[in-house]
């Protein structure tokens, strides 16, 4: 546990210094670092405890797959839990707090779970937390939750923002190393749009890191000048701190850019992540390769690294892991470590190769690499240990959709499968162990056209591997997944107890469980598994890869629609009108409706009672815009309906409205409204609000893919029109101080008359004589633009009458009054003939529903139909919801005769009624039944009666 | 009568959002506008596309299979409505939609990257030349878009979503500085 | 998943709604002796692993109704046609 910062070189700027926390404590470091390289530069190893022993955890990886140096980034709402502090670029002032430990990271009571483990072996948490079956959420669960845990949310809202965008392009580039750079440079050179893609904070992959020499200078500057080169061309886009995290149907590409996780705050106006949908004609993977890690008693001590995360913080961020290292392998490429340690000074105290001269048995130290036991009985002193259990091709991504890698013997590692030409593995990502290989399959798939340009020369160092997955004669534990704790132990266990197939395994020892998913532990545990199971890696095979790659936050994924804009607002032409008037304001579907028009001291009810008495006593205006409209014109518009209506709307006169119903094709009630005819081929149909987008729907069906034959076209209006209902008996006298040279009167403007007018010198207009309050009244729509202008003009003619806005709450009352079906009724359940109207639906015609409609359930007098019903005690309120019973029956099932559907306090009776389904209902009026309301727990005696509480001869509506 | 548009107290003048230089895009409400629908009658879609390249003075603009939108600035929407209504009787069904929809116009060194945040499409000039129209959804409205210039797009929506819509697209802008004309 | 309309271009699964088989056919008598064929067209659907032709609405794009030819296996979308032209030319 001694890093120290290496005297000079790396790509770090050390003319700044960046000062940051590390659970309290001040720390520096510079521009260029990550937070685990400053850590280590810093002399820090120790930065995390383990889920399940709580044992010292230091950094083991130099990327993604780190599953140990998990920390708390940032405080108050913009903390993040479960970052890796191995992707973390330092900045200034950065605060990190380390996570599941108790009280402190140096001194961890919970530690003590390790000295116990004989108990927490795999599966541990089913045999041992199964009894009493009633202690598991009050006593075990909330333990375990305390004990075992990662990092906490924060419980602030985010303050920052998130957002999406799509992206396109002939090539997406994964990966920027040797075989990224390539594709990439050979792609843009034949003009193709290219994305080279990086998670890393710069772009340059292994050359960053790797003494590599290419083209005669080293790799670096090689890889430098062509990432200048490709900055400069307008074809491709560079998109570093880009996480490619899935692979999805059509060759598209999830991707997550970390725009400002590197600055305390993001700029004004820039937002944190940005989420990619990157759809790509081709795409290559060069992702590169993982290295493993070594299974040996107390691999986990922190000092353990993989050998070359050591040389990457050594060559990059000049960051020495120790003063003297041993190095433990079962391939070649650890020797790079040997030899870029030594020329940094280091002191290598071992060198241990599994083909040539044995094996580490153990690592002695808690907090750090004191020294190491090996196979042969020899020990030596060193404070950091550098491992290399070979190297696995990062497939992840090529996985995606299903395809499993391939194990391949001669590199001992899982290979990408082949997908197809749109998605090709390249570099070391498809097992290519030399450079020259790297860099020949990058311009290989590079070349989209043309002839494949040369291979630059480089130096290759020749690679070698003899698989060696466990040593056994270990006496400490040996880990395979660190951040869930699971050791080579665990999976013959798992195998001895049945759960032998990698699937089970997997998820009895939580072996690739954890948010690294496995990155570094399961090819070993696959191993170690097949072994115990007696069966090759290759029968055993792999668990399954799915999105994401590595986390990805849920910000990124709600992106910028949260809050307010969560979906989007729809407002109607009279919007502002309604707020001049007082308007409070309900959401229906996306739609801002107004709801009622209080005056000072009234709520909701005393409101809408006002706007309900006023209404029908002079004259009320209501906003009915959300209607939906559709217009229909068309040589066969007329036949086109008759197929949809159950009614007949071919022989409905130009100039008449008549009330439409729609059904289902299974012959349920879907929808009604007003369609009027404007002329021989043009009909303007309405729609209930709710169902509006699903008619439009449904009618371009029927037309589509039903009756393609009919000549007939249609479009929605509702938008186009400001529509406004106005009603009572003072309706005519106003709107006709507003309409022009037209003298309203049942001979020029009859019941279900309707027309185009002008008013208010010339302003286009159409006028409906149409009600749906019982009251005489018209609806009157104006092009949207001139809404509130007319609404206005309406009040100021309706003065004199004393004429009130009224609102959905008002509009719901007189219906319920008046006992027209609505959406309470329309439920889905309902036939023609349950609402009363089962003597609209034709039988000389074919339409939608028709034969279903026929049905003996749909026609069987016991079903349930619409009944208006009063509570007996006039002074109570009843609710909807409360089911209907015989007077001497008990609540039941079997005892059910359906239900209340919509209530109202009705203004013009002084009491609570309402719409019911009951069965067989029209024969019961005058019947006292039983309401029972489970939710409140009471019931009560109410009275069933016909639907039309109010006004039953319709006297009102044509007077 | 003066029409009063569904963003006329929203989108108000002036420079917004990052100021980095010129600003990456410029908004503007392209109001009042009249737009007709037209919808080719059966069998009339070729009939209906001679029609239309006939006409004077108006944009059309292709709005699904056999359908389009026909504009004009400097007609008035009934003026319009009667002269497609006549020219096009028998060949097309048309429907007056200037107050149902609300145009903005979007451009700017930017303006493609503002959009890509909202749609699939893409919107590369090799791709989407100059002229053509598409059908798609941005920030879950369904939205009517034009390319009118190399940097330069028309956005229709429904007139009930514009408010919302202006939100969503004014702060995807913010990054690279806009200003609304 | 991409599906290619006809006349918008390729276009993501978003902004299209499903329906199911479309290779029902509604049938044309109102003959109760004919209930046993609408109850097949109303209610019976098959749910194949692999081939499938189904309807698809273009809903936010061309509110086109297309038949879609998929795979519910590999997701991989062999054909998309405007209803309307199929029944033209049949």
């Amino acid at each position: 546990m001694t890093g120290f910062r290496i005297a000079n070189g790396g790509l770090i700027d050390r003319s700044t210094n960046l000062t940051f926390k590390f659970d309290g404590k001040s720390f520096k470091g510079h521009q260029g670092d990550t937070l685990a390289s400053a850590l280590i530069a810093s002399g820090v190893h120790l930065m995390g405890r383990s889920f399940k022993y709580h044992r010292p955890r230091g950094v083991i990886s130099a990327g993604a797959s780190e599953p140990n140096a998990l920390v708390e980034l940032r405080e108050g709402p913009r903390k993040e839990a479960n970052t890796r502090a191995t992707m973390v670029e330092l900045y200034d002032g950065l605060i990190a707090t380390s996570q599941n430990r108790w009280p402190s990271l140096e001194n961890d009571f919970l530690a003590i779970n390790s000295l116990a483990s004989s108990i927490f072996v795999a599966g541990f948490y089913y045999k041992t937390f199964m009894w009493p079956k009633t202690f598991w959420e009050k006593i075990y669960e909330p333990l375990i939750r305390k004990a075992a845990g990662l990092g906490t949310a924060s419980k602030e809202a985010d303050p920052d923002t998130y957002e999406k965008s799509y992206a396109h392009c002939d090539l997406l580039v994964i990966g920027s190393g040797p075989s990224g750079l390539m594709a990439a440079r050979t792609a843009a050179r034949s003009g193709a749009r290219v994305i080279l893609a990086d998670e890393g904070s710069a772009l340059g992959g292994s050359l960053l890191f790797e003494n590599e020499e290419i083209d005669g200078t080293n790799g670096l500057s090689f890889a430098q000048t062509i990432i200048a080169e490709l900055a400069s061309l307008p074809n491709v886009t560079l998109m570093p701190r880009t996480t490619i995290f899935g692979w999805f149907d059509g060759n598209i590409f999830g991707g997550l850019e970390r725009v400002n996780d590197h600055v305390a705050v993001p700029p004004a106006f820039e937002p944190r992540q940005r989420y990619w949908r990157i759809h790509a004609k081709r795409a290559v993977l060069a992702a590169g390769a993982e290295e493993r890690p070594l299974v040996f008693g107390g691999n986990d001590v922190p000092g353990v690294m993989l050998a070359s995360a050591m040389r990457h913080y050594a060559n990059r961020y000049g960051a020495a892991a120790g003063k003297s290292i041993a190095v433990f392998t079962n391939n070649n490429s650890a020797r790079r470590t040997v030899g870029d340690m030594k020329d940094h000074g280091i002191n290598i105290a071992a060198v241990i190769d599994t083909r040539k001269n044995g094996k580490i048995i153990n690592v002695k130290g808690g907090k750090g690499v004191k020294s190491i036991d090996l196979s042969d009985g020899s020990h030596f002193e060193c404070d950091a240990v550098a491992m290399s259990g070979g190297w696995s091709p990062i497939v992840n991504l090529m996985c995606h959709r299903g395809a499993k890698p391939i194990w391949n013997e001669i590199i001992a590692a899982f290979m990408p499968p082949d997908v197809g030409p749109q998605f090709r593995a390249i570099g070391s990502a498809s097992g290519k162990m030399l450079l020259s290989e790297c860099l020949n399959s990058g311009i290989v798939a590079g070349t989209l056209k043309g002839k494949t340009p040369p291979t630059p020369k480089c130096k290759d160092e020749a690679f070698a591997i003899q698989p060696f997955w466990w040593v056994k004669e270990s006496t400490s534990k040996a880990f395979i997944d660190y951040q869930n704790d699971a050791t080579a132990k665990d999976l013959p266990l798992a195998n001895r107890e049945g759960y032998g197939h990698v699937e089970l395994a997997k998820r009895y020892t939580t072996t690739g469980m954890a948010t690294d998913q496995g990155k570094l532990g399961n090819v070993n545990a696959i191993a170690i598994l097949a072994e115990a199971a007696g069966k090759s890696i290759s029968e055993m095979g792999t668990t399954t890869f799915r999105p994401m790659y590595t986390p990805v936050s849920f910000g990124a994924f709600a992106g910028p629609f949260t809050g307010h804009h969560f979906q989007p607002v729809r407002k109607t032409p009279l919007h502002d009108w309604a707020i001049e008037q007082g308007a409070v304001f309900v959401e229906t579907g996306l739609w801002m409706r107004s709801s009622w028009f209080p005056k000072a001291g009234e709520d909701w009810l005393a409101s809408a009672s006002r706007e309900v008495k006023a209404t029908r006593a002079g004259v009320g205006l209501c906003d009915v815009s959300t209607l939906g409209k559709i217009d229909i014109q068309g040589k066969d518009a007329g036949a086109f309906l008759d197929k949809i209506y159950c009614n007949t709307f071919s022989t409905l006169a130009i100039g008449k409205a008549r009330y439409g119903l729609m059904l289902r094709e299974d012959g349920v009630v879907f929808d009604d409204g007003t369609t009027s005819r404007l002329a021989d081929d043009h009909y303007l149909m309405t729609t209930t609000t709710a169902n509006a987008a699903r008619v439009m729907s449904h009618i371009e069906f029927c037309h589509q893919a039903l009756w393609p034959e009919l000549d007939v076209q249609y479009v929605s209006v509702t938008e186009q029109w400001a529509q406004m209902a106005i009603a009572g008996p003072k309706s005519r006298a106003t709107l006709q101080k507003l309409v022009d040279g037209l003298t309203l009167n049942d001979e020029t403007t009859p019941y279900l008359a309707a027309k185009d007018i002008t008013i208010l010198g010339g302003l286009t207009a159409r006028l409906f004589r149409i009600s749906f309050s019982g009251e005489h009244a018209y609806e009157l729509a104006v092009p949207a633009d001139h809404g509130n202008m007319v609404a206005r003009a309406i009040m100021q003619a309706g003065q004199e009458f004393e004429i009130v806005p009224y609102g959905v709450e008002a509009l719901s009352m007189m219906r319920i009054e008046k006992g027209h079906v609505a959406g309470g009724e329309l439920n889905g359940t309902t036939t023609a003939g349950d609402l009363g109207l089962g003597k609209m639906m034709s039988t000389k015609k074919d339409f939608i529903g028709r034969m279903m409609a026929t049905r003996e359930g749909m026609v069987d007098p016991a079903r349930q139909c619409v009944v208006g019903i009063r509570p007996v005690d006039r002074t109570m309120k009843i609710r909807s919801g409360g089911h209907l019973l015989k007077q001497s029956d008990r609540p039941s099932m079997a005892n059910d005769q359906g239900y209340i559907c919509s209530v109202a306090w009705s203004p013009m009776l002084d009491m609570w009624l309402g719409l019911a389904l009951l069965s067989n209902g029209r024969a019961r009026h005058g019947e006292v039944v039983k309401v029972f309301d489970g939710l409140r727990g009471h019931h009560y005696l109410a009275e069933i009666c016909d639907p039309v509480h109010f006004d039953p001869e319709n006297r009102r509506l044509h007077a | 009568m003066h029409r009063v548009s569904s963003l006329q107290t929203i989108a108000i003048q002036g420079r917004f959002g990052a100021d980095k230089g010129a600003p990456g895009v410029t908004l503007s409400v392209v109001h009042p506008l009249a737009i007709a629908m037209v919808i080719a009658r059966n069998g009339k879609s070729k009939a209906l596309k001679d029609a239309l390249a006939s006409l004077k003075s108006v944009n059309v603009l292709w709005a699904g299979p056999d359908q389009y939108y026909v504009q004009s600035a400097a007609k008035s929407e009934a003026a319009l409505y009667t002269e497609l209504k006549t020219k096009l009787a028998n060949i097309a069904s048309v429907t007056d939609q200037s107050h149902g929809r609300i145009t903005i116009r979007i451009s700017g060194p930017k303006a493609r990257a503002v959009l890509a945040k909202g749609t699939p499409i893409d919107l590369y000039t090799d791709e989407f030349p100059v002229g053509k129209s598409a059908l798609t959804q941005m920030a879950h409205v369904g939205v009517h878009i034009t390319r009118t210039g190399k940097d330069e797009f028309t956005l229709s929506v429904f007139r009930g979503f514009s408010e919302s819509f202006w939100e969503w697209l004014t702060s995807q802008a913010a990054e690279f500085g806009y200003q609304v004309s | 998943m991409l599906i290619p309309c006809p006349h918008c271009g390729t276009r993501p699964v978003e902004e299209f709604t499903f329906l199911g088989d479309a290779t029902v056919t509604r049938p044309t008598s109102l003959e109760p002796s004919s209930m046993d064929a609408w109850m097949d067209y109303v209610y019976l659907r098959d749910n194949p692993r692999g081939d499938y032709t189904e309807y698809v609405h273009h809903s936010g794009g061309c509110r086109a109704w297309l038949v879609v030819k998929r795979n519910t296996d590999t997701h991989e979308v062999d054909s998309a046609v405007a209803t309307k032209t199929m029944k033209a030319k049949t």
